[in-house]
């Protein structure tokens, strides 16, 4: 078998501080892998750092969320042909040199898609209770509606195969995509697996979450989550296989 | 007094009708919309000058009241006009944001290209 071509996606959006660092470590641990940054209409330096760190920057006009960026980012990988896209967030929690822990289930097919988690095994991250009863629910609700365990349903550090690049070429959601895409990959016959990895806390800018606010955040998510119980994949699911 | 209501009625039907027109004539509404609009705009005139369809249709249907039919039937097709309009303008997102990505993909590519033919030039 020759060796899979790997890309990793990391979504920015006012990232300037912490996407140069980001890049570098990935250039280090892991200089095969190329690297997309996707711009999410930043209004600071995000793309000329990336760029002078060596990665490939697509910039989207204007600031189109996380869903619609990351979702550029699977069409670059789907469109250039790529066997696995990992995704990475651009702040500087998720750390290059634990990529190898949710790459080798990948490669080994454990799963099709492969989350790193904060959550299955004790590891140094620590979040505040709020954050943790929230990620709790947000669990519960997963397991509800889909079966699946997973517990830390918002990580965005996550590997994907060729058939899941291609579904999310055609298809992902765009209001909560990391909780929704879980249900979505259930739905269609994915199988996901956890693994845990170490995580950092945020390195620049700040969480926009504040308690109250961060209860309306679970009421939307679990509506949207609902809503993706009754919605139909299959076409989309088709359009992967035959694409 | 009643008559000049009603012939009120029938005049501001006529002008709304006059608008949607107009806005055909300019390019301004869809034919999809203008028909519709049009339609509805034939409706009010026969209505306004033909009050007796309400009262009739309201006897038909058992309301006591015919102006709450009236409103009844305003509010259910104002609501589905509503709920279409969203649909077209959800559908209508989901194209920008593809258009968006496709073009900032087309610009990765095109700079790409040029980059690379600087450095067989160089």
């Amino acid at each position: 078998m020759t060796k899979p071509r790997v890309l990793v996606i990391i979504p920015a959006y006012n990232e300037e501080k912490s996407v140069g660092k980001v890049i570098a470590g990935l250039r280090r641990f892991c200089p095969e892998y190329d690297v997309v940054v996707i711009n999410d209409g930043s209004r600071d330096n995000t793309a000329a750092v990336a760029r002078a760190a060596g990665a490939q920057v697509i910039d989207l006009p204007f600031n189109l969320g996380i869903g619609g960026a990351m979702q550029t980012g699977y069409l670059y990988a789907y469109r250039h042909g790529y066997d696995i896209a990992i995704q990475m967030d651009a702040d500087g929690q998720h750390e290059p040199a634990e990529l190898p822990k949710i790459m080798a289930p990948l490669l080994a097919g454990e799963g099709d898609m492969i989350v790193g988690s904060r959550f299955v095994a004790p590891t140094g991250y620590r979040s505040p209770v709020g954050r943790r009863v929230g990620i709790w629910f947000l669990s519960f609700l997963l397991r509800l509606l889909s079966g699946q365990w997973i517990k830390d349903t918002t990580s965005g550090f996550r590997a994907v195969n060729r058939e899941i690049i291609c579904l999310f070429a055609h298809y992902y959601p765009t209001d909560y995509p990391e909780p929704e895409v879980l249900i979505i990959l259930d739905k269609l016959g994915f199988r996901i697996l956890e693994v845990p990895v170490e995580m950092k806390s945020r390195q620049a800018g700040r969480s926009s979450i504040t308690p109250l606010r961060s209860l309306y955040y679970m009421a939307k998510v679990s509506l949207a989550l609902l809503m993706n119980v009754l919605k139909k994949f299959d076409a989309y699911r088709l359009k992967g296989e035959t694409g | 007094m009643r008559a000049d209501i009603y012939f009120l009625a029938a005049l501001f039907s006529f002008i709304f009708l006059l608008m949607v027109l107009n806005f055909v004539r300019r390019g301004r509404l869809k034919e999809q919309y203008a028909i519709l609009w049009i339609f509805f705009g034939l409706i009010l005139i026969v209505v306004s000058l033909r009050v007796e369809i309400i009262d009739w249709l309201a006897a038909l249907l058992g309301v006591v009241y015919p102006p709450s039919l009236l409103f009844l039937l305003g509010i259910i097709f104002c609501l589905s006009l509503i709920v279409h309009l969203t649909v077209v303008v959800s559908r209508l997102e989901e194209r920008v944001v593809r258009l968006t990505q496709e073009i900032a993909l087309l610009w990765a590519e095109v700079g790409e290209g040029a980059k690379r033919k600087e450095e067989a030039a160089g």
